[in-house]
């Protein structure tokens, strides 16, 4: 288990962390700039942080209290950097072959053979890292650290430089690569939503420096619980409570909501996904339909982005399928706002 | 006629050693430089880039008065060890030296900023020992930007007349080298001598570009740079 707290003071806002990582894929999301890479760097001892403790495995990297702070070389920390680093001058088989020369030289070469098939990339082990495609150099970068055995691997936005159609098929390949071959700790580090739920099990969110929210994926993203998270998770409908009536509505701008959750903190905000926002027939009498008209319609290539007026009210952003778009009508549809898909925000 | 080829071997050997020197002196220095923030670093960078502003005769005029008999490192080498650096090879040397090794010092210093911090990161994080990165990571990355500041550094101490004649002056079979004896030859209205002299000085230069050159070649095809 990874347990860090730590905080160190950077030229616009100071971080400060206080997580515990376990098996598995752990995300960290946040804009650029939230201190995501910093935060891995402290980690694996590129940067010394001002105070605080990091625990891997029930092993002391850095103690503020203790003035411990063991080398990176030491840490037996993992890292596959954004641009990857590959080492320009040494082909993919000793690019690889460079963390393990306290080896003999068969073993060295057998763990290198061994995780070049692995990666599939034994054809191409007497290549210099320029002559590979982004996919390669990334497994490159990849094999070159499993094959050391680390006990946490850091992966910084490890599919920022890589282009778009070729993103989906390499975040299968990396993550099968992972789950076949490594058991230890996974932190991984993006500002992209879409990835960050694809392929991990917990996630961080963060923001200046500080944990807004963290714990199991779905949790997370379904039921953010500050504001702030749910803007950087990409919820585009997020409104001031005006009153709560009751126990479970809250009004926002005279439109009275239905909401199935509750908070622990006094809530001031209420939110929804625009992809969860659907439209049922005007007769429906399940609870949180209202009359609606369309304001803006822009077709995407599968979805259409609409925004509404709910009760001449309250304006939303809305996703839905271009069929559905096509279909809709405001004579002859309501909008629904699932309760269970309403969360509340403090 | 007989060419007296003592300052040709001369200026080789100073020239040579001097570069020799100012590569030992200056890798460390650039990587230095290049790393650090502190003041000290920033004064030293300015302090280390002087000789190329300063005239070699001032040069050579701050050196006459440091290691003369008269200053106290003058006097120290020359009561301890009975070393006089003034009017000797070793002072020609010296004095090649500190002309050419700013050179050395900028571009081994660009050449280690070129280098991607991350890969040395990579490399820390993959076990490996700071002495271990520097030869095995920086110095194969920065060894093709560093040729161009041998060059330059080996050329302006061959080439260096002021500093060296203020320091070692110009004392024929002892410590006078190849520009010192053409201004040397054509003072004593010896212009056979001068052009004999001024025609190796241009085709030693010109073997050396072309040797250097092929050099760059050799190294740019071993070490690929994306």
């Amino acid at each position: 288990m990874l347990d860090v707290k730590l905080r160190k003071i950077l030229s616009h806002f100071s971080l400060e962390l206080n997580f515990k990582a376990n098996k598995g894929i752990t995300a960290i999301i946040g804009p650029s700039g939230s201190g995501k890479s910093m935060t891995l760097q402290c980690i694996s001892g590129l940067e010394k942080p001002e105070h605080g403790e990091i625990n891997l495995n029930n092993e002391i990297l850095y103690s503020e209290e203790k003035k411990i702070n063991r080398k990176p070389r030491v840490r037996r920390i993992g890292y596959v950097f954004q641009n990857y680093a590959l080492f320009p001058h040494l082909t993919v088989e000793k690019n690889i072959g460079y963390g393990l020369q306290h080896l003999s030289k068969e073993d060295k070469n057998k763990r290198v053979e061994d995780i070049l098939a692995k990666v599939e990339l034994s054809a191409y082990k007497n290549r210099y890292p320029h002559e590979l495609s982004g996919g390669q150099q990334q497994r490159v970068a990849l094999a070159r650290t499993l094959v050391t055995e680390p006990d946490l691997l850091l992966l910084d936005e490890p599919f920022s430089a890589l282009d778009h159609h070729v993103k989906y098929k390499l975040e299968k390949e990396l993550l099968t690569i992972i789950k076949e071959n490594f058991h230890g700790i996974v932190l991984l580090v993006t500002h992209n939503m879409e990835e960050a739920y694809r392929l991990s099990d917990h996630l961080i969110i963060m923001d200046e420096g500080k944990i807004l929210q963290s714990g199991e994926r779905d949790t997370v993203f379904y039921q953010p619980r500050v504001k702030r998270a749910a803007e950087i998770i990409g919820c585009k409908n997020i409104f001031p409570i005006n009153k709560s009536e009751g126990s479970d509505t809250y009004e926002v701008n005279g439109v009275p909501l239905n909401c199935k959750y509750t908070l622990r903190e006094e809530p001031h905000y209420i939110g929804i996904y625009a992809q969860h926002i659907t439209f049922v027939d005007k007769e429906s009498t399940l609870t949180n339909t209202f009359s609606f008209e369309v304001v803006e319609c822009i077709k995407g290539l599968h979805q259409s982005q609409l925004v509404i007026r709910v009760e001449k009210a309250l304006t939303l952003n809305v996703s839905i399928p271009n069929h559905e778009a096509e279909k809709l009508s405001s004579d002859t549809n309501k909008v629904y706002l699932d309760p269970a898909h309403l969360f509340l925000l403090s | 006629m007989e060419v007296n080829l003592f300052p040709l071997f001369l200026s080789l050997r100073v020239a040579l050693t001097a570069t020799f020197f100012a590569f030992i002196i200056g890798v460390p220095i650039a990587l230095y430089l290049q790393r650090s923030k502190s003041r000290f670093a920033s004064i030293l960078e300015t302090l280390v880039t002087l000789p190329i502003i300063l005239p070699p005769t001032v040069l050579g005029y701050y050196l006459l008065v440091l290691l003369g008999r008269q200053s106290y490192i003058g006097e120290f080498l020359e009561n301890t060890f009975g070393i006089s650096l003034v009017f000797t090879p070793t002072g020609a040397v010296i004095a090649a030296l500190i002309v050419s090794i700013p050179f050395m010092i900028k571009s081994a210093t660009t050449a280690f900023g070129n280098i991607d911090p991350m890969m040395v990161q990579s490399a820390r994080l993959l076990g490996r020992t700071e002495w271990n990165i520097f030869f095995t990571i920086l110095m194969p990355l920065a060894w093709r930007g560093m040729l161009a500041g041998i060059t330059l550094a080996f050329a302006r101490a061959i080439g260096d007349f002021g500093a060296t004649l203020m320091v070692a002056g110009s004392i024929p079979n002892q410590t006078q080298t190849m520009p010192l004896a053409i201004y040397d030859a054509l003072l004593a209205g010896d212009r056979e001598l001068a052009n004999i002299l001024v025609l190796i000085m241009t085709v030693v230069a010109l073997l050396l570009l072309f040797a250097i050159n092929r050099l760059e070649k050799y190294v740019g095809k071993r070490n690929r740079v994306i």
